[in-house]
């Protein structure tokens, strides 16, 4: 076939034929596939690339999440306070129920849309594993969470940069609120994204992840404060394994400074909470993965 | 006597016209209304089914409006183009559901009764997530038809649906419309159009292109050249002394013989395409119009 | 009020994953509360559990019922074939709404009952307070929600921020958020019943008169959404 780029010799006629061509060029591997698919879930949780309605919704919860922090920054300065009032990693603590509006919120729009209108077997037909395809959304879901914790961090340390706090110090600290951070996330993209895939229906999916997430927190909750007043803090720490929000707020308590109900007290109790924490992550995962491949086959 | 009128009746969202000044008047009988894609079919079946206000003139049926007019459901069944999303209820309930909120006094009989119309009776007691699109179809229909009403308003309803239970609704329809119903029904396929009714509304980008008896509208496309194919013993010789008359406009030989005449005006042709015949002592096999379809009308009004 | 449109309601409301989820908030709260029970005798595991229930369990209930009633069918247009009957909309409206206030209350109010007289049988009053401040909440958030189910797709989320942020998480820090607060209007009605729960101190005119006053207004409102309603084609 002719290629109508290419100049026509002298003295040579030609006619380019113009019609359907197919593509010949480089075609790039399944890593490439998913790091693309990573990037566009990504975006799309926070509305980029789709239309203007749906970035409002991730925007203003957003905002309102980094609300406190400016606020919190704000204080520090014009009070001339030696220290932040709201430590890095208690900060999530803060806000949860926004965290967990976003995140519950976010997840449908990842895994719901595809199944409920069958767009799914799209991304199938391509060279596309169904474990890779469950394990890219996870990812994207679990970048765009990592975000909405790690912007307060962010802005709360160049805060006190500025207002020239102990910088070692800081640094320290931001650096385990990061890594905490790191563990939430993971546990958060892994519930809401179960949920999601499961339940097709976007509301029902939203309603599920909350009640799942704040409930178990609030029973946990519940148990630990009576717990303290009871003085039986064993069975705060022990009854702390039970929701994500709990495991966070333990590890808090015991890796920085900062006050919580019943943190875990003995180096086995923080590993405990540390492996419940990978526990739940990777066990949603599998689920995952597993519910994707069967649907994949279905 | 059911008929619905629109009158100069526009409707439009900010900027953009869905429908344009539209005067129609849907008699008992079937009646088709066509139209490509984004033209304003689904729209005016709002209109005419009260789920939509005209921003301009008045839709109304045996004279009062039907917007907002609760009342008018009495004498209406719909058939949207949604999809039914009852999935958890079964056919017979679903059809029972729509009996007993027209109030009829025996909802069942009514339902069994619309079920057989659409011959839905065995698989009614299935749940509609397991019925195929032909089913759902049929379903809703029978659930318009649930409360006997004297207008039926189908959008798209062929849509989706396979060729046999295609057939069946298509002689559903001419039932009704036998039966002195106003039928009116959507669709942008036009073989379907052509089968089943014979009275047609042409809507391109929201405004009325054409109304009637699709072959008198043919008929009044004069300034448009109508084709014919003779079949001759002698074609070339035909096409040669055919081309010299006034009346003609083009001729071309068709590689499986015979030859197309495009004619500007078909009066005076008739009457001397026999005249050059004996003139010239060819014999005529066969001579018959090749754009008396809908196809060529529809396209004609869309093209222009 | 129509049975029809009633039946039709409850049989969304318990769709298997539905029915589902919407027993186990409230078994989640009794669970709590026999947790609790064997814990401690303290006020304060009463206030942690009936917290719970009242701030959280509630407004979840209430907003899963009345999405479940009226959401999916608007979302996808399927609603127009209870529209093109010779119903009125404000019959429809309040039929759905009957359905999902039924469900808030035997899934919401009355386990805060129960859960009342689980952890300190000793006052059967008190569990009658939060049985009824958990009723009175419970029928304006199951109005609120439909009126947003009917007007809006992102319903969920927003009643999800009201209840729980601006309720919440600003309820416990402004004290003027008060006046414009379903639960606390809840409470004050409650504290007439039993003073061993904490008025919020707006007077118990003002909280029945703004419970009344808003839960007709959104269903009225959802009767009228629904008579706006349009049939939308392949856009």
């Amino acid at each position: 076939m002719s290629d109508p780029s290419a100049a026509t010799p002298e003295g040579a006629s030609v006619i380019h034929d113009l019609g359907y061509r197919p593509y010949t060029g480089a075609r790039r591997g399944p890593g490439a596939i998913a790091r693309a698919l990573v990037v566009t879930g990504f975006r799309n949780a926070f509305g980029l690339g789709r239309s203007g309605k749906s970035k409002v919704l991730p925007f203003i919860l957003l905002a309102l999440n980094l609300l406190p922090a400016i606020v919190v920054g704000g204080i520090l300065v014009f009070a001339g306070l030696e220290e932040l009032p709201t430590g890095y990693a208690e900060y999530a603590g803060n806000t949860q129920v926004l965290l967990g509006i976003f995140v519950a919120s976010q997840a449908p729009v990842l895994f719901s849309r595809d199944l409920r209108h069958g767009t799914i077997s799209l991304y199938l037909a391509r060279p596309l594993r169904s474990s890779t395809y469950a394990l890219a959304r996870w990812a994207s879901l679990l970048g765009a969470t990592l975000v909405f914790l790690v912007l307060p961090i962010v802005i709360l340390y160049a805060v006190s940069l500025l207002a020239e706090l102990d910088v070692s110090e800081q640094t320290r600290q931001a650096t385990v609120a990061l890594g905490l951070a790191g563990l939430l996330a993971l546990c958060l993209a892994g519930v809401a994204g179960l949920i999601a895939s499961w339940s097709t229906r976007r509301g029902f999916a939203v309603v599920a992840t909350i009640a799942v997430l704040l409930i178990a927190d609030g029973i946990v909750s519940a148990v630990q404060v009576i717990a303290q007043e009871e003085g039986r803090s064993q069975v705060g720490e022990i009854a702390g394994l039970f929701s994500p929000y709990s495991l966070y707020r333990g590890l808090v308590g015991a890796w920085t400074d900062a006050e919580t109900a019943t943190p875990p007290t003995s180096t086995g109790m923080e590993l405990a909470y540390l492996g419940m924490l990978l526990l739940i992550s990777a066990a949603c995962l599998a689920l995952l993965v597993r519910r994707y491949r069967r649907v994949a086959t279905a | 006597m059911s008929v619905l009128t629109l009158d100069q009746t526009s409707r439009w969202y900010g900027n953009v016209v869905a429908v344009n000044g539209i005067s129609m008047t849907v008699r008992p009988g079937i009646t088709g209304l066509l139209g490509p894609n984004g033209a304003g079919k689904t729209t005016l079946i709002a209109l005419m089914s009260g789920f939509l206000a005209p921003s301009a003139g008045s839709v109304t049926l045996d004279g009062e409006a039907v917007w907002r007019r609760t009342d008018a459901y009495r004498g209406i069944g719909l058939v949207p183009e949604r999809e039914l999303s009852f999935g958890y209820l079964t056919g017979r309930q679903f059809v029972l559901a729509n009996a007993e909120l027209h109030g009829l006094d025996d909802p069942g009989a009514a339902a069994e009764r619309a079920l057989q119309v659409v011959d839905m009776v065995d698989p009614a007691g299935r749940r509609i997530g397991t019925y195929s699109k032909g089913m759902r179809q049929r379903v809703k229909l029978a659930s318009a038809l649930v409360h006997d009403p004297p207008v039926l308003l189908l959008d798209e309803p062929f849509n989706g649906v396979d060729p046999r239970q295609r057939l069946h609704l298509m002689a559903l329809l001419r039932q009704m419309g036998g039966e002195g119903r106003t039928v009116l029904f959507s669709s942008h396929i036009l073989e379907e159009v052509e089968q089943v009714a014979r009275q047609i509304e042409v809507v391109v980008s929201g405004r009325h292109a054409a109304s009637g008896d699709f072959g008198q509208i043919r008929r009044l496309m004069t300034d448009r050249p109508v084709q014919y194919v003779v079949v001759a013993d002698d074609d070339r010789r035909l096409a040669a002394s055919l081309i010299a008359e006034p009346s003609v406009v083009a001729v071309s030989l068709r590689r499986e013989g015979g030859v197309d005449v495009s004619v500007s005006d078909f009066g005076s042709f008739a009457v001397r395409l026999p005249r050059v015949a004996r003139q010239h002592g060819i014999r005529i096999r066969e001579l018959a119009p090749t754009d008396e379809s809908l196809e060529s009308v529809f396209s004609y009004l869309v093209g222009g | 009020m129509n049975r029809t449109v009633l039946r039709l309601a409850a049989q969304a409301l318990f769709g298997r994953r539905r029915g589902v989820v919407l027993l186990l908030i409230p078994a989640a709260l009794l669970l709590l509360s026999v947790l609790v029970r064997l814990l401690t005798d303290e006020e304060v595991g009463v206030e942690a559990a009936v917290g719970l229930g009242y701030t959280l369990a509630l407004p979840l209930v209430a907003l899963l019922a009345a999405t479940a009633v009226l959401g999916p069918e608007v979302d996808d247009g399927s609603v127009v074939y209870l529209l093109a009957k010779p119903v009125s909309r404000h019959v429809i409206a309040v039929s759905k709404f009957a359905a999902a206030w039924a469900a808030t209350m035997v899934l919401g109010a009355l386990p805060l009952l129960v859960a009342g007289l689980l952890l300190d049988w000793s006052q059967p009053r008190r569990a009658l307070a939060f049985g009824v401040s958990a009723a009175v909440a419970g029928t304006v958030y199951t109005a609120l929600f439909l009126a947003l189910a009917a007007f809006t797709r992102h319903a969920v989320v927003i009643g999800l921020l009201f209840a729980l942020l601006w309720e919440g998480v600003f309820g416990s820090v402004f004290a003027g958020v008060r006046w414009l607060s379903i639960g606390a209007w809840g409470r004050e009605v409650g504290s007439d019943v039993s003073p061993l729960v904490d008025a919020a101190g707006t007077g118990l005119a003002y909280a029945v008169v703004a419970a009344t006053l808003l839960t007709a207004a959104a269903v009225w409102f959802t009767g009228d959404r629904l008579r706006s309603f349009t049939l939308r084609g392949d856009e």
